[in-house]
């Protein structure tokens, strides 16, 4: 039973960061149709701008959170700006520069901070709390919360503002949405935005908890993109379901098949995917490519 | 046993009688003139650059030092350097590149994994290499010109389990590892070690590298309270798995090979996690002696960045190679090969005399760590 409970909150807290990876992907893909494959590198950016500044400046880590959030949404900008002339032109070119941009933040990270890495304190200084010799490290349950209340600010933002209202519009047809006067290259602009925003919160979150070195972000951008399609590729409810399920299959598959865990667990995903394609949540309406 | 030094010697000296001031002697050989190309192959990109360019420095810096020297016999030394990004395909199409362009020799690669992949390749086109590998496949090749400039797992397990069983009388032991190519030799290596003293793992978990979450891998052990917990993985993951550990309460003593004796798994795993760890490698510190006080210095002064082992024993590597090189004066193939093998050297990593299976340490010691460096442990 230890075993179990623990083992479950080892795939909770990595869920909760796949989950905002997914997030990150799910935004961008439902808003442009584009799957963005230089997400796992904004992912690592994210992780190293937070670290850097908290590590370096001795700022709170919560500042360096935002300003790391800062950072790579200008990334997410640039990135969007050179795609746009793309836009409903030519989707292939689209999906091959996102990878461009990709290896282009991994060799700038390269050039930056050193193919080293470096590792994270814990901004948490508490030990971890012993619930009947299950023992949640509190700085699991710190990326649980900051997780649980991005996805809510997410949720009132794209449900309950005019401008999540209208990036809304421009998932569902962007045709229609520029009829009635939305402006679909601000849309996608800050879908990309608050894409890498969530990427940045997904690294710096987990950079204390790994080590944060130039290619961190391939295996969380895999998983990350994995869990968002379990969930529903494009839906922001499949994302958080997806990361949570892909971190618990990851962990309890860890502690049952050993070195096959990683064979398992894609295997399992697999599965899922074939029986059905949309994934948990899945959405038709996300479907322009 | 005599005979065999005796030709190694004899075959040194005739070596060094042919090894006539270039023009002096009517030499049969083409290519005696001109630099001698030296491929050094180690990751620059991808996960594993970070032990690439360490090794790549170690290596430069021996080099350099020997060109200034006036290089082999007045022949300055060429060092190219080949990036294999860590990958085993790459690997191997880097060693048909070597071959065919003239590369006498290779230095490299620092993952046992991709010099596996490329040995074959070296060995038919009688090129010798001195890699960084340790993993005890690479000895099980057999192949003449494979050369070690590190012990293997072997070496550095049997090393550990002596200290952990025989000296401290621990008993309750268990192994983490990952199944990857060091990882997967490191546990064979300390599960060999343990047999051999009758001592039964209370745990045996296998992870894969990639892994970053260990909570139900180290819960299991966790319920078997083991009194020393062996990790099998590089930096890194090392200190994941040592962090982890401590934040579920697991008591045990860490112990490993080289790995546990980096910065990079102390910063990792948190300088109180990583407290007391025992570390079973030939390089304990860049303090433990004074031709290595002197070495981390020089390395200091030409990189600005602190000396390791990864360092120290690419710079053996390519002294060896060096000191290969002028009893053939430049010369590569089966001389070459022989040449090595014949070198006995007091190294930074110890006192090199290879074997037949090009394994020249045979020896590692033991040491502590205390506030994220490593103490030699006191011979007991």
């Amino acid at each position: 039973m230890q075993v179990f409970l623990q083992t479950l909150i080892g795939g909770v807290t990595f869920g909760a960061v796949y989950a905002l990876v997914a997030m990150g992907f799910s935004i961008v893909y439902r808003t442009m149709g584009l799957v963005n494959f230089a997400h796992g590198s904004v992912v690592m950016i994210g992780a190293y701008a937070a670290s850097t500044f908290y590590m370096a400046s001795k700022l709170p880590f919560a500042v360096a959170v935002l300003v790391a959030i800062t950072v790579t949404a200008l990334i997410g900008l640039v990135i969007e700006r050179f795609l746009r002339p793309l836009e409903n032109k030519d989707f292939t070119l689209m999906l091959i520069g996102t990878i461009g941009f990709g290896a282009v933040l991994e060799a700038g990270a390269v050039l930056v901070w050193g193919a080293t890495g470096h590792a994270v304190p814990s901004p948490v200084a508490t030990g971890p709390i012993d619930l009947a010799g299950v023992r949640i490290p509190t700085y699991s349950l710190l990326v649980i919360a900051v997780a649980a209340a991005a996805t809510g600010l997410l949720a009132l933002f794209l449900q309950r503002t005019k401008r999540g209202a209208a990036m809304q519009a421009v998932a569902m047809d962007h045709q229609a949405a520029t009829a009635v006067g939305i402006h679909v290259g601000r849309s996608n602009a800050m879908a990309f935005a608050i894409g890498a925003g969530l990427a940045a919160l997904a690294g710096s979150l987990i950079g204390p908890m790994l080590y944060v070195n130039p290619t961190m972000g391939g295996t969380l951008g895999i998983k990350g993109f994995a869990a968002a399609m379990l969930g529903g590729f494009g839906s922001m409810p499949g994302a958080i379901v997806g990361g949570l399920a892909f971190g618990l299959l990851d962990s309890f598959a860890a502690g049952n098949f050993q070195e096959y865990s990683e064979l398992v667990t894609f295997l399992v995903f697999a599965v899922i995917v074939m029986i059905r394609p949309t994934g948990i949540f899945g959405e038709t309406t996300v479907n322009r490519a | 046993m005599h005979f065999t030094r005796f030709s190694i010697a004899a075959a040194a000296l005739t070596a060094l009688a042919a090894c006539a001031p270039p023009g002096q002697s009517a030499s049969s050989e083409a290519n005696a003139t001109g630099p001698i190309k030296i491929a050094n192959v180690n990751a620059q990109s991808g996960q594993l650059s970070s032990l690439g360019q360490w090794e790549h420095k170690g290596v430069k810096l021996a080099v350099d030092e020997a060109n200034k020297a006036g290089g082999i016999n007045g022949r300055q030394i060429k060092l190219d350097l080949f990036d294999d990004q860590g990958d085993p395909t790459v690997g191997t199409n880097l060693a048909r590149k070597i071959a065919s362009e003239g590369y006498i020799a290779m230095l490299g690669t620092a993952e046992s994994a991709v010099t596996l992949a490329m040995s074959p390749i070296l060995k038919d086109a009688k090129i010798p290499s001195i890699t960084s590998g340790q993993s005890p496949k690479l000895a099980e090749l057999k192949s003449p010109f494979m050369f070690l400039n590190a012990p293997t797992s072997v070496t550095f397990d049997e090393t550990l389990a002596e200290y952990l069983v025989d000296d401290k009388g621990y008993k309750d032991i268990a192994l983490i590892s990952n199944n990857g190519a060091y990882g997967a030799g490191e546990h064979d290596a300390f599960l060999a070690a343990l047999k051999t003293r009758n001592v039964t793992p209370l745990a045996d978990e296998v992870v894969t590298p990639d892994q970053k979450d260990f909570n139900a891998n180290l819960a299991k052990i966790r319920e078997q309270d083991p009194e020393v917990l062996f990790i099998g993985a590089e930096e890194v993951q090392s200190g994941l798995i040592a962090k982890q550990a401590r934040e579920l309460g697991v008591k045990a003593v860490f112990a490993g090979g080289a790995p546990v004796g980096t910065d990079v798994y102390a910063t990792t795993a948190g300088l109180e996690n990583a407290e007391g760890t025992v570390v079973s490698s030939p390089y304990l510190s860049n303090e433990a002696s004074e031709e290595i006080k002197a070495f981390a210095a020089k390395y200091k002064a030409a990189y600005n960045e602190e000396a390791r082992m990864h360092v120290a024993k690419a710079y053996d590597g390519a002294s060896i190679l060096i000191e290969a090189l002028k009893q053939t004066c430049g010369e590569g193939g089966q001389k070459l090969a022989d040449a090595i093998r014949g070198v006995k050297r007091a190294g930074l990593l110890g006192n090199y005399a290879y074997d037949a299976n090009g394994v020249g340490i045979h020896e590692t010691k033991i040491g502590l760590l205390k506030d994220g460096k490593v103490v030699p442990e006191a011979a007991s």
